[in-house]
């Protein structure tokens, strides 16, 4: 077993990184970039159809967005702010818990659209709806709104 | 030239900032899948885990705040906390290390490697084993022996701690000075001491985390404004002073502009002389952090003070360390005599702990003597303070010619140098080492995610073959991993720093002796005039009989 500290670098006066990171130069194109890549591979499965593609890619994407934003509390690394990031997932801990900032409304948008390129790829087929529209308002859009924030439903992902 | 014109922040170009990210979900994806592996028994997992017994209790720390260290950090840490086995001065003698298992543990061969030394802060040199600062310490070590073992107030008050304030004093032009055993605890416990609740302490954005340690220990209402941006200090300036506290809306009682002479992360300088104009107009005051610039900046090395040609007495506390320019440890701050008796009373670090301790406190009292000329071979401070000036601007100059981003201010001597992308940072770490050159390199967190850099520290103890080594070995290696990103053509100020130039500076210092100048232990030409913000590189003090000599020698040499 081996004995490791993580230089957090030299002494910081930001308590956590994991808020700002998000307001970089080319994060927003990196995310769509991410979304076409896995649309594309998804796409270049040969016994599929370009609708039923197009939900894979939507349900792939709010999962596993929910994930990385909704899932998983706490920052990857050992912030400065002494655990009060702890409990908050990534979500909650973007631009430090501010609500209708730039990025939160980019994040919301993405989903959406992704949701009605799906449904019209499939050309409004119900089973496809009902399982995109059921994605998106559970995993995408509830998770993200003001009145969710620090909610954890049943306990479940409370600490 | 104005500051801003000798500074530069070249921005990430856009798709290395895109492929940065995509480094980065990569190392994420694959993180989260080895862990899987590890946690469910399909690898061998070498992680420090709870004993069984405490498998049900709450557990002490998340397996998520690790997941950095082990996944990212793990895999590359043969970049950082090399053990040397020498004095850290120009060079040192590295112990080899290679790891078998890719970072979880280390083998010593029981080889070393001789590098060139980029990453101590020694600013001025004075990380030698032999000279007359380490013949004063041992000397010091004989009398008083290693520790104190007492605070100030109580048994430990030495008399060299005496002599070391009031040099520090007479260096930075202040009326008095106090020191304290450590740098980080000097900002931290004695802004408590300074002010309170009910004031108001206006921070820069990239402040070292002990000025915002100490800020947070006050009470007072802190606001952050954006780096070196003074119309954001003036706005905030106004809104404290207009607005008053939150809810009671009461005038605040003091307001602290808080701010560092060089920021060692950016290679940036303050701007003071504005600072000070605006500290005039609203009454604030000034607190001026020269952990990096004292001993480093300016043409007496007396600090971004100098370097500006303001007043010291401008700026109400003066607050610096001796761990980088001086080869010693400890910080000081200086001011007006009603301060330091304050400080002196009320300072949480100077009552409760333990003060400098002897050899250290010789160290430093001499470092400071041989740059004002009363120690050491003669001319030598001014030697080291041009050498330090010289090879700044040679390296930089050298860096911006061969195309990679650096960062910062012409005369910060410390330098970085843009990576970007998380791959690279290790591969520049070791393929340097390979090469000779220990240099430190972060990465995320550490930095903001798109600006992972590689930071030189120049000294006065590098010779220009080493710098021209130095650079020769980072062409290399920057152009083996493709790391020359900068698109604009290197600036103005490097037309003329060629190898040629930086030779003629430093036989300029050899050749004359100033007999009046500062560096001989003369009083440094103080401007009457209020502090402009051009840097007093053509400005001479015409009085000067010395520097008149110096103008001359230079025109006859041109």
């Amino acid at each position: 077993q081996s004995k490791q500290a993580m230089q957090v670098g030299t002494a910081h006066s930001d308590p956590n990184p994991n808020h700002i990171y998000f307001n970089s130069r080319g994060i927003w194109m990196t995310y769509i970039i991410f979304i076409l890549i896995a649309h594309f591979i998804i796409l270049s499965i040969p016994f599929i159809s370009v609708g039923l593609a197009w939900t894979l890619t939507c349900q792939v994407h709010n999962f596993i967005t929910y994930l990385w934003l909704h899932w998983e509390k706490g920052a990857p690394f050992e912030p400065l702010d002494q655990g009060e990031s702890r409990t908050l997932t990534h979500w909650e801990q973007l631009d430090d818990g501010v609500q209708f900032t730039a990025n939160k409304k980019f994040l919301l948008v993405v989903p959406t659209v992704v949701f009605l390129l799906a449904t019209f790829y499939s050309r409004y087929d119900q089973i496809h709806f009902i399982a995109n529209a059921l994605s998106l308002v559970v995993l995408s859009i509830a998770p993200k709104l003001p009145m969710f924030y620090r909610v954890r439903l049943f306990g479940i992902n409370k600490w | 030239m104005s500051v801003e014109h000798e500074e530069q922040f070249e921005p990430t170009p856009y798709v290395v900032a895109i492929i940065t990210y995509i480094g980065y979900v990569m190392l994420a994806v694959f993180g989260h899948m080895r862990d899987f592996l590890r946690n469910h028994g399909f690898e061998k997992n070498l992680i420090a885990t709870e004993p069984a017994r405490t498998k049900d209790f709450v557990p002490l720390y998340q397996n998520f705040e690790s997941f950095y260290t082990r996944n990212l950090y793990r895999r590359i840490r043969d970049c950082w906390n090399r053990p040397i086995r020498t004095c850290p001065g120009a060079e040192f003698e590295l112990i080899d290390r290679k790891s078998p298992d890719h970072g979880w543990s280390f083998e010593y061969p029981g080889t070393h490697t001789r590098a060139i030394n980029f990453g101590s802060y020694n600013y001025l040199g004075f990380a030698e084993t032999d000279g007359p600062c380490a013949d004063a310490a041992a000397a010091a070590t004989e009398t008083f022996g290693c520790g104190v073992g007492s605070p100030r107030a109580e048994a430990g008050n030495l008399d060299l701690h005496t002599r070391l304030e009031a040099t520090v004093a007479e260096f930075v032009g202040a009326e008095d000075a106090i020191i304290f055993p450590m740098g980080f605890a000097t900002n931290a416990l004695n802004m408590p001491a300074l002010i309170g609740k009910g004031c108001c302490v206006l921070s820069d954005e990239l402040n070292h985390s002990s000025l915002v340690l100490g800020a947070r220990l006050t009470g007072a209402k802190i606001k952050v404004f954006r780096h070196n941006d003074i119309a954001d200090v003036e706005a905030k300036l106004r809104d404290a002073i207009v607005y008053g506290q939150d809810r009671t809306r009461r005038p605040f009682k003091k307001i602290l502009i808080v701010v560092e002479g060089v920021y060692s992360m950016e290679g940036s300088v303050t701007r003071l002389p504005e600072l000070i104009a605006l500290k005039k107009k609203y009454k604030a005051y000034l607190y001026l952090d020269e952990a990096h610039s004292i001993g480093a900046m300016g043409p007496h090395g007396r600090g971004v003070v100098d370097y500006f040609g303001c007043d010291p007495r401008d700026v109400d506390v003066l607050m610096g360390t001796f761990t980088k320019s001086f080869g010693g440890a400890g910080g000081y701050i200086a001011g007006s005599q009603h301060l330091v008796a304050l400080l002196r009373q009320r300072s949480h670090s100077g009552l409760y702990g333990a003060s400098l301790p002897a050899p250290v406190a010789a160290q430093v009292v001499t470092a400071f003597q041989m740059l004002m000329g009363r120690a050491g071979p003669p001319g030598e401070g001014a030697r080291r303070l041009k050498q330090l000036e010289v090879n700044t601007q040679y390296f930089r100059a050298s860096l911006h010619r061969l195309g990679v981003i650096v960062y910062g201010h012409r005369t910060s001597p410390v330098v970085p140098v843009m990576i970007f992308m998380p791959g690279k940072i290790a591969a520049f770490g070791r393929e340097t080492l390979k090469r000779g050159l220990g240099t430190v390199v972060v990465g995320y967190p550490a930095t903001p995610i798109i600006e992972s850099r590689a930071r030189f520290c120049l000294s006065a103890a590098h010779s220009l073959d080493i710098i021209d080594r130095s650079v020769q070995i980072i062409d290399e290696v920057t152009s083996l991993l493709l790391m020359k990103y900068s698109r604009r053509p290197p600036p103005a100020w490097t037309a003329g720093i060629t190898r040629e130039w930086a030779e003629a500076q430093l036989k300029l210092v050899d050749q004359q002796r100033r007999p009046h100048g500062a560096a001989n232990g003369g009083p440094v030409p103080r401007r009457p005039v209020e502090c402009r913000g051009d840097p007093p590189d053509k400005v001479a003090d015409e009085n000067d009989a010395a520097v008149k000599d110096n103008l001359a020698a230079v025109a006859a040499a041109s």
